[in-house]
């Protein structure tokens, strides 16, 4: 992932090193900046960008109109950077295709994240493989591998462990988690969510009453471990 | 709305008061002039009983008088005289030269009732006959009058009637131009009171206060026209501050990562950066709560569900790296589960973000944040509690006390710690909920959120 082109825009030379800068430390390889809408247009025709980063605010050609013509050719996730407060205005960028936004100031590790998400999300893995303490799960297959055994997961249970994967190391409410099962009228499902993930425990834990892949977070919701993937 | 009306109660009443004392003084004067002349003309003339009582008659039959009576009489100038059946004078004293000493029954009816020869006269029956005493000429007025018995009857309640009609007219009149003022001036007041709260009024301008009317529209549309300014100038500089804000961020924190630096180095990078945040959060807040202060920030209201909103900001401080020393325990009880409310998501978020936010920076070694959510009779209530420092119960009076204006000259807006309460108290009142803080110093601080259910 981290030769992934990424095409950063924005007039403000400092914040255009910036960016690179965090994108660079962290390891990418191919950054390229822009500092007008005319010169990433030109550069795009040249490069094979991943992603581009589009600050809203430039002189010229603005980011919402650099993003329109983008589309017009291309479906490259692109992140914005407005400097409007996050309460102000709903981010007027998505019904134009934008995939994400960050409101400026913002810190690297945010940036980051934020990038790596939508690259994750736009460019999945081949074998979407989940590595767990005791257990692997095969996403594509719907199957939890256990000490060798494939046991295949039921459709909820699916639905859940794909939620807490793609949330993998953080909290995922347990209302979050009921909406995924029951859609958007969720209350009262708590006690079949609490079935549902008692069953999961049985094919991914080693030991299911001492869980420590699928944790409970008490009241909160539950947070699924994931092992890093080794390069 | 109440002391207006109260005003005019009392300016009805005193006008009333008024006519009422007016009335009293009017009568008092009108007795006290009949007093003073009664006291001035008084001792101007000798009484018609002392003159009969000098008379009297003695042992022979003769009428006689005492001597001091020729001199009383002379002092005032009148005289005396005593006549018989017959209407002859039998007895006189001082009596001019040129009065007839013999009456007719007409003469004694004519003068008894007006004058005799331009005297004054006073008829008086004495034993012996009827004694007449004369003043000098002009010292009396003398009226005779005779009314029929219903005349005086009707003048007398007509009077009456005539005095209260007025009274009640006079009321009348007072309180119908007293209703038409306050008819004029009432939406001016209240137009005063809607400018005071610093919104906009528009009163028609027509009438005889059209002026004033006009002026007061004038006012509320300046000070909002003045507010709107203001926000848009705390919304212009915020947002001009976040791109050099996040270069600074950005480098400060890759140098803070950087381990070829040297530790205090990286250290001094630290610093940079969480200062950064500070000055971030300060400016974010800033504009919201000018937004929300001066209406600008439309609420997107939506169902939001109280126990999983707080269990999402819950998280987002459990996922985002809570540092060692603070942990924050989550509860809800089953009631408050399906609790939902209309109102806008990510400014419920911000305020139990802030918050929580709150509770860390002032405690910087660190403290156990409890986040609860209750279903209670008052509604639904989310606290946020620390076992933190507290703070002082001055402290605690300004906080509750703070203005939820931000007034040019407040100088109790703490900047140093963010507009925390002052924005979550904003953003709970567009909620139609209230907010309770209690604290003690080291016995933590307590927030408790209402909105009823």
């Amino acid at each position: 992932m981290l030769d992934t082109e990424i095409l950063i825009v924005d007039d403000e030379k400092d914040l255009r090193t910036m960016i690179r800068s965090i994108f660079e430390s962290a390891g990418y390889t191919r950054v390229w900046v822009a500092a007008s809408g005319e010169q990433a247009l030109a550069l795009m025709a040249k490069k094979m960008p991943g992603i581009i980063i589009l600050d809203v605010m430039m002189p010229g050609m603005d980011g919402f109109e650099l993003l329109q013509e983008i589309r017009t050719v291309s479906k490259i996730p692109v992140l914005m950077l407005t400097a409007k407060g996050e309460a102000e205005d709903r981010f007027a960028g998505f019904e134009l295709g934008a995939d994400d936004y960050l409101v400026k100031p913002f810190l690297p590790k945010e940036l980051l994240l934020r990038v790596q998400a939508i690259l994750k999300r736009t460019y999945p893995e081949k074998s979407r493989i989940v590595s767990l303490d005791a257990a692997m799960v095969d996403l594509d297959q719907a199957e939890a591998i256990k000490e060798g055994n494939r046991i295949p997961l039921t459709a909820k249970e699916y639905s859940i462990f794909e939620k807490l994967a793609g949330n993998a190391n953080r909290i995922v409410t347990i209302g979050a988690l009921c909406q995924t099962l029951c859609g958007d009228i969720w209350q009262g499902y708590e006690t079949t969510l609490m079935t549902h993930i008692r069953h999961l425990r049985e094919k991914i834990e080693r030991n299911p009453s001492k869980p420590v892949s699928l944790l409970t977070v008490k009241g909160l919701g539950y947070k699924l471990v994931v092992k890093e993937p080794k390069k | 709305m109440k002391p207006i009306e109260h005003f005019f109660r009392k300016y009805f009443l005193s006008m009333v008061g008024i006519i009422i004392l007016f009335l009293f003084l009017n009568a008092a004067l009108f007795f006290s002039v009949l007093l003073w002349a009664k006291k001035s003309s008084d001792g101007s003339e000798i009484s018609i009983h002392e003159v009969r009582n000098s008379i009297t008659v003695d042992a022979a039959g003769n009428l006689v008088s005492t001597d001091v009576l020729n001199d009383r009489l002379k002092e005032y100038h009148s005289w005396a005289m005593l006549l018989d059946d017959t209407g002859a004078v039998i007895w006189e004293a001082c009596l001019p030269e040129d009065l007839p000493r013999q009456y007719t029954p007409i003469d004694v009816a004519k003068f008894s009732r007006w004058y005799l020869r331009d005297y004054p006269v006073f008829v008086l029956e004495h034993p012996a006959g009827l004694l007449v005493v004369g003043t000098a000429k002009n010292s009396f007025v003398k009226y005779y009058s005779t009314y029929k018995e219903p005349y005086i009857r009707i003048i007398l309640t007509g009077f009456t009637v005539m005095i209260a009609v007025n009274l009640i007219a006079v009321v009348l009149l007072i309180w119908w131009n007293m209703r038409r003022v306050e008819k004029a001036v009432t939406p001016i007041l209240r137009g005063i009171e809607t400018v005071s709260s610093g919104k906009t009024v528009s009163l028609p301008e027509k009438g005889e206060l059209a002026e004033i009317n006009r002026q007061l529209n004038k006012a509320g549309a300046f000070i909002t026209k003045k507010d709107n300014a203001r926000a848009e100038w705390i919304s212009g500089i915020s947002h001009d501050v976040r791109t050099p804000l996040s270069v600074m961020l950005g480098f400060a924190g890759q140098l803070e990562d950087n381990q070829a630096l040297p530790t205090p180095a990286r250290e001094q990078a630290a610093c940079i950066r969480r200062q950064g945040e500070k000055l971030r959060r300060l400016i974010s807040d800033l504009n919201l709560t000018s937004r929300l202060e001066y209406s600008m920030q439309p609420l997107r209201l939506e169902k939001v569900y109280l126990v999983e909103l707080a269990r999402q900001v819950a998280c987002e401080f459990l996922d985002g790296g809570l540092q060692e020393p603070y942990t924050i325990v989550f509860c809800a009880d089953r009631q408050s589960e399906p609790a939902s409310i209309q109102g806008d998501e990510a400014l419920l978020k911000r305020a139990l973000r802030n918050l929580i936010q709150n509770s860390i920076i002032h405690n910087p070694k660190g403290c156990q944040i409890d986040l609860s959510v209750t279903h209670g009779q008052a509604g639904t209530m989310i606290a946020v509690i620390d076992d933190g420092v507290g703070v002082s119960a001055a402290q605690l009076k300004a906080l509750t006390a703070s203005a939820s204006h931000i007034e040019s000259t407040d100088e109790k807006l703490n900047l140093r710690h963010g507009l925390g309460i002052l924005l979550v108290r904003q953003i709970i009142g567009a909620h139609n909920g209230t907010m309770h803080i209690e604290s003690e110093p080291q016995k933590g601080f307590k927030t408790t959120l209402i909105f009823p259910s």
